[in-house]
């Protein structure tokens, strides 16, 4: 199985990271995890013309190449981080390379509450109608008071959480071949790809 | 009233930034609403702070003088657009100007039922505590369809609407009105009185004495005795005097002393918590603004010295002797750089002092393995000072053949080993070593240094000759009192008192320049204003590079790998500024390829006290599969080649005899490291293996091993040199080390002079360079005590040169 990890911050040193570091690692038999940073990619602003920067096309291409997606984000202000907001507007804007995309959410972060309220907005933001994700239901994978996590080698500390993962990993797996039986049927596939704000009130004027 | 609006969006259309124009006509005669524009809003990254950037200090100021703000939000797939969200976490990291602001939202876009999905998301985030806002509740102001709902001349065609923003608008003036009276400070009752409490500080617990009268902190009183003097002391004195004269706890902490200054702070808050107060009241008190950013300021002086180390005080003192003026620009809170950090002793050759103390083990030998070294070996123009030297020792030797001797020492020998030491090869095979010349001033004139200090007021111990870390040879003059602060101490009183100007947070950002001389610098000054001073000389001190880790990765010629997140020994400030100055304009780098590093160091803080630090005859080394790999009586780099090649993180073992030689620690420190988890112990070595995670049986093999070679005197593996404690006594002990940057040899070319060269070897006019700034003299390794040798001989030789050439002063 072939998935994509999307780092949700452009931060030098982030456990977001070191936690797909650690699932690229501890699954490297079940699934082969790429990981992609967001760093890099300029930041979005509505262009007239809806042509990916080529940044954003190399994601994208990554994105519709994988089984999957994991994106691990870190909380800032109640919310995601802008720099990934901004990576997913541009994927909604130009090619829309999630759609129908199995999708799997996971967080860390400083304190104990965890990224409760980020991955929350997330799982809306990743349901918007030009985005379209099948973001897994029943899965939130919460990493706390993450900079103690992980030890030397970057292997998570606490075993209980670690066979929280190992549990939803598996989920994430099957979840995937799941949707991949399904979703060829899927009739709103070319619905969803035209879809547009502006067209949609456009057509009803 | 004045309030804020700001267009939600970075897009060149958008009906949100037509709603808030309309706002802003429609409602002129109730309020000035002034809008800002989200466009050139950098990407929010918290490891690259642009809080300090124009465009966000505009924010800040406006939002801070409004009253309040509208924020109107586009819906970008069901939330917040990213260059809104990117504005608000610049507005909730450093600074916090939102905190306590009434905020209205609203939202136009194209669907029927408006924004409402990033309303939601925008209350919350406007809710998170690093924003603080007090967002109005209720009136949803969502313009659907907002495409259809403005006429030709942008104002709202639909009258219901108009009727309805008009009362959501009235209702926040109103809402505001409240917030404000709401936002009037709280008052402030203490329980008057003395209050005895302990803040954690760097090297532990700092014992501080507040007073409080009823309303008001009266008094902060700092025990400071247990802190490393001349790196916290600034802490001690700004961060009390800031809390008292603005009777807040908003201060900002002290550059390079943080920890120190948040023990302060959090001493005061627990203070005023017993007290009975609340101290959040205080920590959300304004902070003391300074004054406004007034124009560039212009200095006049003969000559300016960059850096307040011990190079660039001795030149300054140096300057003030001839009777001319000096101002020095030191860039941090305190004085001293990394020579307020140095272990103190300096090297400096002087026989008849030498001569009254008796020779030691071991150093007729090494004497004689000099004399046995290969001519062939040594660069030619050291070669008639080596055969000097041997006649030396030869005689030396031949009059103490029968007697234990005295210690031998002369100007000749602290050369050589100067050269010897030095002497390395880097990794494509380039051989360094000293610069003839260079090495000749400095062993030459190191005596010189040490009366010129004396006569400045540095007393030293004259009853004890040492060998400094690292040093090869007992030559060291120790000053009486606190290392390498003594030095610090007594030239700053020297040149505060003649007349010599230090500014403090003065940063030299320039050299100015006129036709080809250097004629000044330019700098920032404590409330970043610019200064442009004026001078005859530039004495460049400030120091090398070691704490800048990208700056040493690019001239690293010496070691296989340098981490991202090593490590240092060094004050932060050692950024290696005084090359970048002297590069810009034409100068030469010498030798910029070799650094040193110091392997045995704290792997989180870079400092090398902490855990147990042993007699190198006592250190066992282990990696992180648990066995050893290196001759632990080897040099600093061997040390640590062999640590990187090990994967950098390595461990000091020890049992409970070895702890007792550590030299750096008490049973209070180890326990409370212990409890932190930055040491580890346990009762079996079976459990110590667990606890650092390498196996068990591999742990108990290594010791084991060991243990039999103290006992047959002989290490097979590695050749260990000396021996002493075996590890056998429970409990074990474990410190984790990893090397860190220590000292940058490499810098810029000089001459004997001190003047800063070119390429193409000539001096650039106006310009000097002294200490670690400059390079050539250490080559490939620095002895341990020679860098203080070097930075006060060529401070004064800087001075003198710059008096002759600049000035027409001679000595
Ligand atoms: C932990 C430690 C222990 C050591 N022990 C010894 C020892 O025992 N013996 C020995 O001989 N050597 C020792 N050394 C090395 C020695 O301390 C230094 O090499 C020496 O102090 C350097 O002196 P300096 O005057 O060149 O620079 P510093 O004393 O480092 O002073 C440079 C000053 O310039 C300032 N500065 C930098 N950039 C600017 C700018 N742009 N504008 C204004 N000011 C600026 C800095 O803030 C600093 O105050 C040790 C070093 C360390 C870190
Ligand atoms: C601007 C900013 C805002 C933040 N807001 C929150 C927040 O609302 N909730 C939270 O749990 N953490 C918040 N944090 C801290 C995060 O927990 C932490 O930075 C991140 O989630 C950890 O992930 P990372 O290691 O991948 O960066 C914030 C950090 C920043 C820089």
């Amino acid at each position: 199985m072939k998935l994509v990890g999307i780092v949700g911050t452009n931060a030098v040193k982030s456990t977001n990271r070191q936690l797909l570091q650690y699932m690229q690692r501890h699954f490297a038999s079940t699934a082969e995890l790429e990981i992609c940073e967001i760093a890099d990619l300029p930041a979005f602003n509505e262009p007239e013309q809806r042509d990916a920067p080529a940044a954003v096309q190399q994601l994208a291409d990554q994105i519709e190449h994988a089984d999957g997606v994991i994106f691990a984000t870190p909380e800032y202000d109640h919310s995601i981080p802008a720099v990934l907001k901004s990576a997913i507007e541009w994927l909604s804007y130009t090619t829309r390379p999630l759609i129908n995309k199995p999708v799997m959410v996971v967080g860390a972060s400083y304190g104990s509450l965890g990224t409760s309220r980020a991955q929350a907005h997330l799982r809306q933001i990743l349901e918007a109608p030009e985005l379209k994700a099948l973001v897994m239901p029943n899965v939130e994978y919460m990493l706390g008071h993450s900079l103690q996590a992980f030890d030397e080698q970057g292997d998570l500390v606490d075993q209980a959480k670690a066979q929280e993962l190992d549990k939803d990993f598996q989920a994430f797996t099957e979840f995937v071949t799941l949707m991949q039986k399904i979703t060829p049927q899927n009739k709103f596939f070319e619905e969803t790809r035209q879809f547009s704000w502006s067209q949609l009130t456009a057509g009803k004027e | 009233m004045k309030f804020i609006g700001i267009v939600g969006t970075n897009a060149r259309k958008s009906y949100n930034r037509q709603l808030l124009t309309y706002m802003q006509t429609h409602f002129q005669d109730q309020a000035e609403i002034e809008i800002l524009e989200l466009t050139d809003v950098p990407m929010f990254n918290e490891s690259q702070d642009q809080t300090d950037s124009p465009v966000i200090q505009n924010f800040i100021q406006k939002i801070t003088a409004a009253d309040g703000v509208i924020v109107a939000t586009p819906e970008h797939n069901h939330s917040l657009p990213s260059a809104l969200k990117s504005l608000l976490e610049w507005l909730s990291f450093k600074a916090h100007p939102l905190d306590g602001k009434p905020v209205m939202i609203v939202g136009a876009s194209y669907s029927v039922q408006g924004s409402s999905r990033v309303q939601l998301h925008l209350r919350q985030v406007l809710d998170a505590p690093g924003v603080g806002a007090n967002v109005m509740p209720g009136s949803e102001f969502l313009l659907g369809r907002a495409h259809t709902a403005f006429d030709e001349q942008g104002n709202l065609k639909s009258s219901g609407t108009v009727d309805f923003l008009t009362s959501c608008f009235k209702k926040f003036m109103k809402f505001t009105k409240v917030v404000e009276a709401m936002n009037v400070p709280d008052e402030i009752n203490y329980q008057p009185g003395t209050y005895d409490v302990t803040a954690t500080g760097h090297n532990g617990e700092l014992p501080m004495q507040v007073t409080l009268s009823k309303d008001r902190i009266e008094n902060i009183q700092i025990d400071a005795s247990t802190e490393t003097e001349g790196i916290a002391d600034v802490a001690f004195e700004r961060i009390p005097k800031q809390i008292v004269d603005g009777q807040t706890l908003d201060v900002d902490a002290v550059s390079g002393a943080s920890i120190t200054s948040h023990g302060v702070i959090d001493g005061v808050a627990e203070a005023v918590k017993q007290a009975g107060a609340d101290p959040d009241i205080l920590k959300k008190r304004p902070k003391q603004t300074a004054a406004a950013k007034p124009a560039i300021k212009d200095l006049d002086t003969d000559v300016v010295v960059v850096g307040a180390g011990g190079a660039g005080l001795t030149a300054a003192a140096k300057i003030l002797q001839s009777g001319k003026r000096v101002l020095v620009l030191e860039k941090f809170p305190a004085v001293g750089g990394n020579t307020v950090r140095a272990g103190g002793p300096m090297n400096a050759a002087d026989p008849d002092w030498q001569r009254q103390f008796d020779a030691i083990l071991g150093e007729k030998h090494t004497l004689k393995e000099i004399t046995e070294i290969d001519e062939a070996t040594i660069d030619p123009e050291y070669r008639p000072d080596f055969r000097a030297l041997k006649d030396q020792i030869n005689d030396y030797l031949q009059e103490n053949t029968d007697q234990r001797g005295y210690l031998f020492d002369s100007k000749l020998l602290h050369r050589i080993q100067t050269y010897l030491g030095g002497k390395r090869r880097d990794l494509q095979g380039h051989k360094i070593y000293g610069q003839y010349d260079l090495v000749k001033e400095l062993t030459d004139h190191a005596l010189e240094s040490v009366q010129w200090l004396e006569k400045i007021g540095v007393e030293f111990d004259k009853t004890q000759v040492t060998m400094p870390v690292g040093a090869i040879w007992r030559r060291g003059h120790k000053p009486m009192g606190d290392l390498g602060f003594a030095y610090i101490k007594t030239l700053k009183q020297y040149v505060t008192s003649h007349g010599g100007t230090i500014m403090t947070e003065t940063d030299v950002t320039q050299l100015t320049t006129e036709n080809g001389r250097v004629v000044g610098v330019q700098a920032q000054g404590v409330d970043h204003q610019e200064l442009a001073v004026h001078a005859q000389a530039v004495i460049l001190a400030s120091g090398g590079f070691a704490a800048n880790t990208k700056m040493l990765k690019q001239y690293n010629t010496y070691w296989t790998n340098i981490d991202d997140d090593i490590k240092t020994t060094n004050s932060p400030a050692m950024t290696g500024d005084g090359i970048r100055l002297a590069t810009a304009v034409g100068a030469d780098l010498v030798g910029m390829g070799f650094s040193q590093m110091m392997p045995v160091s704290d792997p989180d803080t870079g400092e090398l006290f902490s855990g147990l630090q042993v007699p190198p005859q006592n250190y066992v080394m282990i990696n992180q599969q648990g066995k050893r790999f290196v001759n632990e009586y080897g040099s600093r780099d061997q040390l640590t080649q062999a640590a990187i090649d090990n994967g950098s993180l390595f461990y000091l073992l020890a049992d409970d005899e070895i702890k007792k030689t550590a030299y750096n620690t008490t049973q209070a420190k180890i326990d409370q490291q212990v409890e932190a988890g930055t040491l580890f112990r346990a009762d079996t070595l079976e459990d110590l293996a667990r606890q650092i995670k390498v196996d068990p049986d591999t742990l108990v093999k290594t010791v084991h091993d060991y243990n039999s070679y103290v006992d047959a005197g002989d290490d097979p593996e590695f050749h260990k040199n000396a021996f002493d404690l075996k590890v056998k006594v429970a409990p074990f002990y474990a410190t984790p080390r990893k090397p860190a940057t220590h000292h940058t040899m490499g810098g810029l070319k000089i001459d004997t002079g001190a003047h800063v060269l070119t390429a193409g070897g000539t001096a650039i006019d106006g310009l000097y360079a002294a200490g670690e700034v400059a390079g050539g003299i250490h080559a490939g390794n620095r002895l341990g005590g020679n860098s203080l040798a070097d930075i006060f001989t060529f401070g004064r030789i800087a001075a003198t040169s710059a008096l002759a050439d600049e000035l027409a002063v001679t000595d």
